[in-house]
């Protein structure tokens, strides 16, 4: 159909002397047949041989039973003739014309193809014909024979059939010429017959064949569609699917080649999973280490050097007071100040590292005291909303978690996002704790920060799902960006 | 690919083999007209008949040339005609439809009796213008005369044969019997050729023919004189005549009349005579065939 609706491509084809037309033939077939199901491949393979050996057997035998009976006509055309003519010529040479009828109606009468007989005599005038009332103008001329000759056949068209028509001379020409004309009709009908039967055949055949091509098909494509059933269940990660072994051939082998590599990766994926388990404890047990040291040098800075260097300053104040020397009072002002500085440098670094007001007093007020002192710090104003957490405090790790997330998050915002405003929203939900950082700031390419390995969201990450949680961060250039979290209580 | 297409040509050929037919003018087989008159020739032919005395196609073979000698003699064509009996060529020549007859004795016998039947001439064999009825047996028969035919099946020639009917029926007359009672079973053959053929080949048990014939015929077929025997053989009778139709022209008559008696004279006349089984046509008299007449008084008038 495309051959036809495209004809500039068919003629590029054929004169492009880099794209012949069979392979270009080919690829359009395959094309086509590759398109069908392996049932209707199947069906069309059997039904095709079926239908293409039918119908050539059918022709061929057609064409030579044909032939045969076509010749075995023409022959006996020839012996029906010779016996008229040796059967008539003492009636024709003693002018027994009735009797010589008589002949000619018996010949027909007893044999059924014979469509008619007559008898010329030397002059070319009808001496006695099977034609009753009038006799066919051409048939006369339509064939002769010399006097000295065996016989001559054709093979006359007529308005009833084919004719094999044969001449015969009768006592050497002396008594004229009998002709006798065998009509094809019954061989015509015997043919047809054949041919009816054949193609009956060949259509019940056809019907077996499309039985058996079901069956065929069937016994074939269910292996192979419970193999695609359960190449489904492992892509969906279901690692115990195992299919039956149908037959000892190719698709038996499949099914053993496909058992053999789910249960592989069955195996392989239980070695990842425990890997990833240990992984996951010792991050935990790293992140766990990492929280107390930070809570332990907190509580160390705060408690020991923060003691230490508050009786530092309440000595230097009472020294102040009670110094005689007024030139000395300029540098232990300083002195004072140096020290209040590195007093509030040290209760900073104490808070970053681990507030203790999240210990002791929960989520709500270590945040509101980190964003406070946040928005002191940088040049970023942050507005913070914790929903739900008033009632009951949520686990330790999770506190933990959410802390130094939105903690990473805001240091990101104040180092890298150049934003004017940022806010954050932890909401307790369903059993769920949702955590959202959003800023109005430049965004990133995310694909960028992962490819440059930086630690800071990687982290995030881990400490989200080493919860059972999930981290995922929207951001694009110059959109700002949105840190959301989820975690299971 | 390849093998694809030269399998569609393969089936394609196949396929026009099966429809080829020749080309022909298509004859209505079913238009029936009227049947074609043959065309009346303008000279009129000399028209001959051979009385049944041998077989419808050995008198065609035998009396060719001859027939052909006498149309070139005459610069006329001639035509045979042939009839199965006696009596109907002896009708031809009472009604004029032939000009010329060879027949058999006793057709002159009754032809000249009935309608003044004129002779022309007689053939001659073997210096004489005689010939016999001789009695047939197939060989192996123990038949020694007609006495051990009784009961038997015999084949006459026509019912008007001097020597096929008349003289074997006298046999039996002379037995004391009639040939109704006497043989099994008659039947006739309606020539000589084939009246020696049925004895030959066992058809018949016995038949009497023309000696002249006899001789012809196992002179053509030799292996016809091993199959049959005579047992018997007649006293001689006249020649079976030539003779000339009621109304044929007196100068027709003397033409032919000179033609036959002179035809031994040249080469092709000698040919076509012996072709014919004759010698020379001589005249003869009617008083030649009073034993014929005899005969045949004595035969037909038996009670």
């Amino acid at each position: 159909m495309s051959l036809l609706t495209k004809p500039p491509v068919t003629r590029k084809r054929f004169s492009g002397i880099s794209t012949p037309f069979f392979p270009w033939l080919a690829a359009r077939l395959w094309h086509f047949i590759g398109a069908v199901s392996v049932r209707t491949k199947i069906l069309g393979i059997v039904l095709g041989l079926v239908l293409l050996l039918g119908i050539v057997t059918t022709l061929e035998v057609r064409a030579m039973s044909q032939r045969a009976l076509t010749q075995r006509l023409a022959e006996q055309s020839v012996s029906v003739a010779r016996d008229v003519a040796a059967r008539a010529t003492d009636l024709i040479l003693i002018n027994d014309l009735y009797a010589l009828h008589q002949l000619l109606e018996e010949t027909r009468r007893n044999n059924p193809d014979v469509r008619y007989v007559f008898v010329i005599d030397p002059d070319g005038a009808v001496l006695a014909h099977t034609f009753g009332s009038g006799f066919p103008a051409e048939l006369l001329a339509a064939n002769a024979a010399p006097v000295d000759a065996h016989h001559h056949t054709v093979a006359l068209v007529t308005d009833e059939s084919t004719v094999w028509d044969t001449a015969v001379p009768i006592f050497n020409g002396q008594a004229g010429l009998a002709r006798v004309g065998l009509s094809a009709a019954s061989v015509q009908a015997t043919v047809r017959t054949l041919t009816g039967q054949m193609l009956l055949t060949t259509v019940m055949v056809s019907a077996v064949g499309i039985a058996a091509a079901v069956l065929l098909t069937w016994i074939v494509t269910r292996p192979i569609l419970e193999l695609k059933t359960a190449a489904e269940a492992v892509g969906q990660g279901d690692l115990q699917q195992q299919v039956r072994p149908w037959a000892d051939d190719e698709i038996g082998d499949l099914a053993i080649a496909f058992n053999t590599m789910t249960t592989d990766l069955a195996r392989a994926e239980q070695e990842r999973a425990e890997r990833e388990h240990l992984r996951a404890q010792l991050l935990e047990k790293v992140i766990a280490a990492q929280e107390e040291e930070r809570r332990r040098i907190a509580r160390e800075l705060h408690d020991e050097t923060g003691q230490a260097l508050t009786s530092l300053m309440v000595r230097l104040q009472m020294m102040n007071q009670q110094c005689p020397l007024p030139e000395l009072k300029p540098q232990m002002e300083d002195l004072r100040d140096g020290l209040a500085e590195t007093l509030d440098n040290i209760h900073k670094l104490s808070m970053e590292l681990r507030p203790s007001v999240l210990d002791d007093l929960g989520l709500q007020a270590a945040l509101q005291r980190y964003v406070q002192d946040y928005n002191r710090r940088y040049p970023v104003q942050v507005d913070l909303l914790v929903v739900g957490l008033e009632e009951e405090r949520l686990p330790p790790p999770v506190e933990t978690a959410v802390y130094r997330i939105v903690q990473e998050s805001l240091t990101n915002i104040a180092r890298h996002a150049h934003a004017a405003n940022g806010s954050v929203l932890v909401e307790r939900r369903h059993g769920r704790v949702r955590v959202i950082v959003e800023d109005d700031g430049i965004g990133f390419d995310p694909q960028q920060v992962a490819r440059n390995g930086r630690l800071g969201v990687y982290g995030m990450k881990e400490r989200a799902e080493l919860l059972g949680g999930t981290l995922t961060i929207e951001t694009e250039p110059g959109q700002g960006t949105s840190v959301f979290v989820e975690v299971p209580l | 690919m390849k093998w694809i297409a030269c399998f569609c040509l393969i089936i394609l050929s196949l396929l026009i083999g099966c429809t080829a037919e020749p080309e022909t003018a298509v004859i209505q087989l079913s238009a029936l007209q009227p049947v074609p008159e043959a065309s009346v020739t303008a000279v009129k032919p000399l028209r001959v008949a051979v009385a049944a005395i041998i077989s419808p196609q050995g008198t065609a073979d035998s009396y060719a040339p001859l027939l052909n000698y006498l149309g070139a003699a005459l610069d006329r064509p001639v035509q045979l005609v042939q009839r199965r009996t006696y009596a109907e060529v002896n009708e031809l020549v009472q009604n004029g439809e032939v000009d010329l007859a060879f027949i058999c004795t006793s057709a002159y016998v009754a032809g000249e009796r009935d309608f003044g039947m004129q002779l022309l001439a007689a053939p001659q064999v073997q210096g004489q213008t005689v010939y016999h009825s001789v009695l047939l047996v197939p060989a192996d028969s123990r038949a020694q005369t007609m006495a051990d035919l009784r009961g038997k099946v015999f084949a006459f020639t026509d019912p008007i044969s001097t020597t096929g009917r008349n003289y074997p029926i006298s046999l039996v007359q002379q037995l004391g019997q009639s040939p109704e009672t006497f043989f099994g079973r008659t039947f006739y053959t309606y020539s000589h050729d084939d009246a020696i053929r049925a004895v030959a080949n066992g058809v018949a048990d016995g038949a009497a023919v023309d000696s002249l014939v006899y001789a012809f015929a196992i002179q053509r077929e030799p292996e016809l004189a091993a199959q049959t025997r005579i047992i018997h053989q007649s006293p001689a009778f006249g020649m079976p005549p030539v003779v000339t139709g009621t109304d044929a022209r007196p100068q027709l008559v003397a033409e032919l009349q000179n033609v036959l008696l002179h035809m031994h004279e040249d080469a092709d006349g000698r040919a076509a005579l012996q072709q014919a089984g004759f010698e020379q046509f001589v005249l003869v008299d009617d008083a030649d065939y009073d034993t014929v007449r005899s005969l045949e008084l004595s035969v037909n008038n038996q009670p």
